[in-house]
């Protein structure tokens, strides 16, 4: 079963375009003019109960859009979305019971009271019955350790600890169904780690179905097995990660440290025929080899034999540099 | 009942985080408490010149005053809208109201609780029981039915007006200044209505009912009997004007979702 199902979704917003200067200004009281700006554009897509998808695209490129369009905090202009069996903007109180949402930028706590108390607070909205929080919270509580962060008031908690918080309270009502708008912003690596971790786990032993938007291209490496590419509204990728990257990883990058000074005439004619492309490293004597999916063993060896080196390293091409490719070069074709 | 034992939950929690700031809490009592003050030092110096008004006296004036000073106290409790704009439509908060499973009024009215209005209600009171002792009212012990009832017709037209003026919000990017102006407005309420010219009159009673929360419901205790229908009347116009301001509500929030923030 689909946990959400969107089909030709668009989303248009009338902005008022505003003259410039005081006679503008003048002009624009009596007659607005209104541009219709297309933040979504048809697009459609199923996830899967069980699923953990990261949903990319650049600022302005309709994620939120689109995020509160499946929370049903705004209604499409066209198109079809069900989420979890339902139509998100018809019976908006009996379906947010079924999902969770945390924007990273935004806090679901109070201010001023304790962790718990906001909690409490949202397990009588949500009307989870004790027993069920007993159980299904002091599980999230321990798998996000925030133990003994439960009595402070949420202002005296760091980011990191408020994220945290933030996650446990979005679970409250074991909502199978998780929304995540940039959960690491602004996070260190350690919390990140953990919140990571986290998210597999529900995802394990819940089968929680996430979607989650994010800047930070480790978090969809760590998470997501699947990625939706979001480019002016239309998505321009939809598929498995490995896929995005055997198709636009363009193979790997070697870099060689040289005992003595080479020239470029005489690196690329070493390679002749095996399509590398040499640029110059940023330390002196280091060349980085841009080599096509399955030609390291033979550039290697034919550096090798030729020159004296003094260290080499092979890394993949990283999934940042890869989605710059693909926004650089338009749409992803297949 | 669901929503009774919300409301009771989070006007626990309020009360939790109040008490936790005991010196806080404290002053807040003493500035209300002087604001008050000041206020009523005021009106008796004003009332003391003028022994009578259009064929009100003084005690009767006060006493209208100190009437309305309770539902506007209830009001101003449950009903903290000025800020709406900013904090809920310029500040996004009104997205996560959105998705949580409650009337998005109705949470919005419990976030933004403030208790420590209804203190406001005492000096009402204690200015009713003076003015009312000095022109020795009748009372009987259904009034005091009749006097919750006129309180809650005031505080539902209170509320009504200003959800009213909040759910503009929704529909004009631009702030405007609209709310200072209706609090302005709304004090002409606690004055007798004929003091007023004709048009004055007009508005105060049938366009923004305010006469509604003062010298109408409290000339049921001043045994005003010309003014009777308006009395019973209070109910009636705080429900209609409560249900058009919750229907304004919902087309405001039908529209926000239509166009985002």
């Amino acid at each position: 079963m689909n946990a959400i199902e969107v089909e030709r979704l668009r989303k248009e917003f009338k902005v008022h375009a505003s003259r410039s200067g005081l006679v503008g200004a003048f002009r624009d009281l009596w007659t607005r003019r209104y541009t219709i700006v297309r933040a979504v554009d048809d697009i459609s897509f199923a996830v899967k109960q069980g699923e953990i998808v990261g949903y990319i695209g650049e600022n302005g490129a309709g994620k939120s859009t689109t995020i509160k369009m499946l929370t049903g905090i705004l209604t499409p202009t066209s198109g079809r979305i069900v989420v979890n069996g339902m139509n998100p903007h018809k019976e908006r109180e009996k379906f947010v019971r079924t999902i969770g949402v945390v924007f990273g930028q935004r806090s679901q706590l109070w201010w001023d009271i304790a962790v718990q108390e906001s909690f409490r607070l949202l397990k009588k909205v949500y009307r989870v019955s004790d027993e069920q929080y007993r159980r299904h919270m002091g599980e999230v509580i321990e798998m996000l350790e925030i133990g003994p962060l439960l009595d402070k008031p949420v202002r005296k908690l760091s980011l990191g600890q408020r994220m945290r918080c933030e996650l446990a309270a979005a679970l409250i009502h074991n909502p199978p169904l998780l929304f995540l708008d940039e959960p690491t912003i602004g996070l260190d690596v350690l919390v990140k780690l953990n919140i990571r971790q986290f998210l597999k786990q529900l995802n394990e032993r819940y089968g929680t179905t996430i979607l989650l938007t994010t800047h930070d291209m480790s978090d969809i490496e760590a998470l997501c097995e699947r990625v939706i590419m979001l480019d002016e509204g239309k998505i321009i990728y939809d598929g498995s990660l490995e896929r995005l990257k055997e198709r636009w990883g363009q193979g790997k990058r070697v870099a060689f440290t040289f005992a003595e000074a080479v020239t470029a005439a005489f690196l690329r004619q070493l390679t002749e025929g095996l399509n590398v492309v040499w640029k110059k490293g940023e330390q002196p004597n280091v060349w980085v080899a841009h080599v096509p999916p399955g030609g390291v063993p033979e550039v290697v060896s034919r550096v090798a034999a030729r020159c004296a080196l003094n260290d080499i390293h092979i890394h993949e091409v990283p999934t940042e540099e890869i989605i710059r490719n693909i926004y650089e070069e338009g749409a992803v074709h297949g | 009942m669901f929503y009774v034992s919300v409301f009771f939950q989070y006007m626990a929690q309020y009360m939790k985080t109040k008490l936790q700031y005991r010196a806080d809490l404290f002053v807040e009592w003493l500035s209300d408490f002087m604001a008050q003050a000041v206020n009523l030092v005021f009106l008796l110096v004003v009332f003391g010149h003028t022994t009578l008004l259009h064929g009100w006296s003084r005690d009767e004036i006060l006493f209208i005053y100190g009437f309305f000073l309770v539902p506007y106290a209830v009001f101003g409790a449950f009903f903290n809208l000025w800020d709406f704009n900013e904090r809920y439509i310029v500040q996004g908060e009104m997205d996560r109201v959105l998705t949580r499973p409650l009337n998005s009024l109705f949470q919005i009215v419990l976030e933004r609780m403030e208790l420590e209005s209804l203190l406001g209600a005492v000096p009402g009171l204690i200015i009713m029981l003076y003015a009312g002792s000095r022109l020795s009212l009748s009372f009987h012990w259904y009034d005091v039915f009749v006097f919750i009832l006129l309180v809650i017709g005031g505080v539902l037209i209170y509320a009504g007006i200003f959800i009213s003026l909040a759910t503009i919000s929704f529909f004009a990017d631009a702030r405007t200044s609209i709310m200072p102006m209706m609090y302005n407005i709304s004090s002409y309420g606690r004055y007798p209505i004929d003091i007023y010219h004709r048009v004055i009159r007009y508005i105060l009673t049938w366009v923004l009912p305010f006469a509604f929360v003062g010298v109408y419901p409290a000339s049921y205790f001043l045994d005003k009997e010309e003014w009777y229908g308006y009395v019973f009347f209070t109910p009636v116009v705080g429900a209609v004007c409560f249900a058009v301001s919750v229907m304004l509500w919902n087309a405001g929030v039908r529209r926000y979702r239509g166009t985002g923030s």
